[in-house]
């Protein structure tokens, strides 16, 4: 990947002390990572190994202590808009309809009415929600849900895009769809995005590279390149494309020897 | 049996289901009325209890033009004109509840809000909170008049001190419920901590903040009325309170009969359309079908 690093992490260790115990856990140990402009960076790794952690770090959900993280350039200090987040759950507002929610961004930052109307509309399209701008979040299905959830990230132009497993809450079918979408919508607006997951496949899938973590404390075990252009990834054509359906196994494989090793403590 | 069933689809479909099974249930919600009122007025030609302990319904009806009899008319009544007896104890006991809501909820709400977001706050008073609310409103009717005397003072301390911990309370428990996700949400889109509080904890609040509405209301229009019986020189309460003492029963009845319609009243045409105005629209409630 070309273009410089937008998301840079040095040495990042965190320790937490546990909710219950009190006792400290050791989440996350050294990560060094760099996410390049307009690259398209997975986390994959066993439940539990701190990939949320480290988010919500980049998130600046999670005040941090040891080592350096830095988007474009500027150290992270509590969250910003520079950093837009899409969660697992439905973070978007029941309370406002879903143009308003889009154009959420926007409003807190004081853009002028005309161009958040330009831009919401936009970005509708691009998500493939037009129809629905009047809609209330409880009126949507799951997967329409977690569109506009992308559509409020993207409509705030952050430097950079974190995913925390947004798919993992809907139905199987949706996610194949949401997956096809994304890198469409990931080939329409160029960003740059660190995605969060534990499923392999999705990893292998949309990653320009994929990071696999070790179990606690979380550490990078390895990264895997997937040179496969963004026009070519689209799941109907997967189950014969030899560079996907290598490096998935690849992936697995080493995601395994972390959970095996796991049973055996 | 066919025909029956084919007869009832076919006003189903005439009529719309919806409106046949909402006028059914205001039927059933009508009929222990109507059998009071029939009972009622049984007692009325039978004298079963003297008129003296339960009037005849015509003579509760009466009372309002009795109370009314000296008011030069509407004008003079929205005016509180001396001798409109009866409009100026609505409005009186009516300017009460709508005070002690206006500074009431807005006060609620804001301590309700902060002490929902901080636990050193809501460690200061959740206690003193809990202690207020296991304190009857009525209780502090006799403290009240030592402290304002018998007046209008007294009844609206006894109003705002219910209304207020009511509203308190549920606020705060409200916006404890707000699921932390949404919040992040907004801060990883450049939301300050005062657009937190606007666009996320308060309409997150809102079941609750409208729960507390809904028993402030209530409790508030109960403590009202007793505080006006014991140290109010004004209101429905008041009016009850010397009608009884002066024998004078079908007053007595008018009064209890107008204190729940008003609250009937407010409830319907205040807090359900603020209900379907915000959580309704917004998917915050299960509604009934």
């Amino acid at each position: 990947m070309s273009g410089e690093a937008k998301l840079i992490i040095q040495d990042l260790c965190h320790h937490y002390p546990d909710e219950y115990t009190g006792e400290s856990v050791h989440a996350l140990e050294g990560i060094n990572l760099q996410v390049y402009e307009n690259e398209f960076v997975a986390i994959v790794g066993p439940s539990g190994c701190g990939k949320t952690t480290l988010l919500n770090i980049v998130a600046g959900l999670l005040p941090y202590r040891e080592g350096r993280a830095m988007v474009d350039g500027n150290e992270i200090h509590g969250p910003g808009p520079d950093r837009g987040v899409v969660f697992q759950e439905h973070a978007i507002l029941p309370w406002r309809s879903v143009a308003r929610n889009i154009g959420h961004g926007l409003e807190l930052q004081r853009v002028p009415k005309e161009e958040t109307r330009r831009r919401v509309q936009e970005y509708i399209d691009l998500v493939g929600l037009s129809g629905f701008e009047d809609r209330y979040p409880h009126e949507l299905s799951g997967g329409m849900k977690q569109r506009v959830a992308v559509a409020r990230t993207l409509c705030a132009d952050p430097v950079i895009m974190l995913m925390d497993e947004p798919f993992a809450a809907v139905d199987a079918q949706t996610r194949i769809t949401l997956q096809d979408e994304l890198n469409r919508i990931v080939m329409a607006t160029a960003k740059t995005i660190l995605f969060i997951t534990h499923s392999v496949e999705e990893a292998a899938f949309l990653g320009d590279r994929c990071i696999v973590f070790s179990r606690r404390p979380g550490q990078i075990k390895t990264e895997i390149k997937i040179d496969i252009p963004r026009e070519e990834r689209v799941w109907k054509d997967m189950a014969s494309n030899p560079k996907f359906t290598n490096a998935r196994d690849e992936i697995l494989r080493l995601v395994r020897q972390e959970v095996t090793s796991d049973d055996e403590h | 049996m066919t025909a029956i069933t084919e007869f009832s689809i076919a006003v189903q479909k005439r009529v719309g289901r919806q409106r046949l099974l909402k006028a059914f249930k205001v039927l059933l919600g009508s009929v222990p009325f109507i059998f009071l009122i029939i009972l009622w007025e049984l007692n009325t030609q039978f004298v079963w209890f003297d008129p003296i302990e339960i009037p005849p319904l015509s003579d509760v009806w009466g009372a309002i033009f009795f109370l009314q009899s000296d008011c030069p008319g509407f004008v003079a009544a929205m005016q509180q004109h001396n001798d409109c007896n009866l409009t100026n104890n609505i409005m009186s006991s009516l300017g009460r509840v709508i005070l002690a809501g206006v500074v009431g909820i807005p006060l609620g709400i804001a301590f309700g809000i902060l002490a929902g977001m901080n636990r050193t706050i809501s460690g200061y008073l959740e206690p003193v909170g809990i202690f207020m609310n296991s304190v009857s409103g009525i209780a502090w009717i006799p403290l009240a008049i030592v402290w304002f005397g018998v007046g209008w003072e007294t009844t609206l301390f006894i109003m705002l001190n219910t209304i207020f911990w009511l509203i308190f309370f549920n606020t705060m428990m409200g916006v404890r419920a707000v699921p932390k996700v949404l919040v992040q949400g907004v801060q990883t889109l450049g939301g300050s901590y005062y657009d937190t509080i606007k666009h996320v904890y308060l309409p997150g609040a809102m079941p609750s903040v409208i729960t507390g509405m809904r028993m402030s209301l209530g409790f508030g229009w109960r403590a009202l009325i007793a505080a006006e019986m014991i140290g109010g020189d004004s209101g429905l309460g008041f009016m009850i309170f010397v009608s009884a003492v002066e024998f004078k029963t079908e007053e007595v009845f008018l009064g209890v009969i107008l204190i729940s319609l008003i609250y009937l009243i407010s409830d319907r045409y205040m807090l359900v359309p603020l209900e379907k105005w915000t959580i309704e629209r917004w998917g915050l409630v299960w509604k009934p079908t």
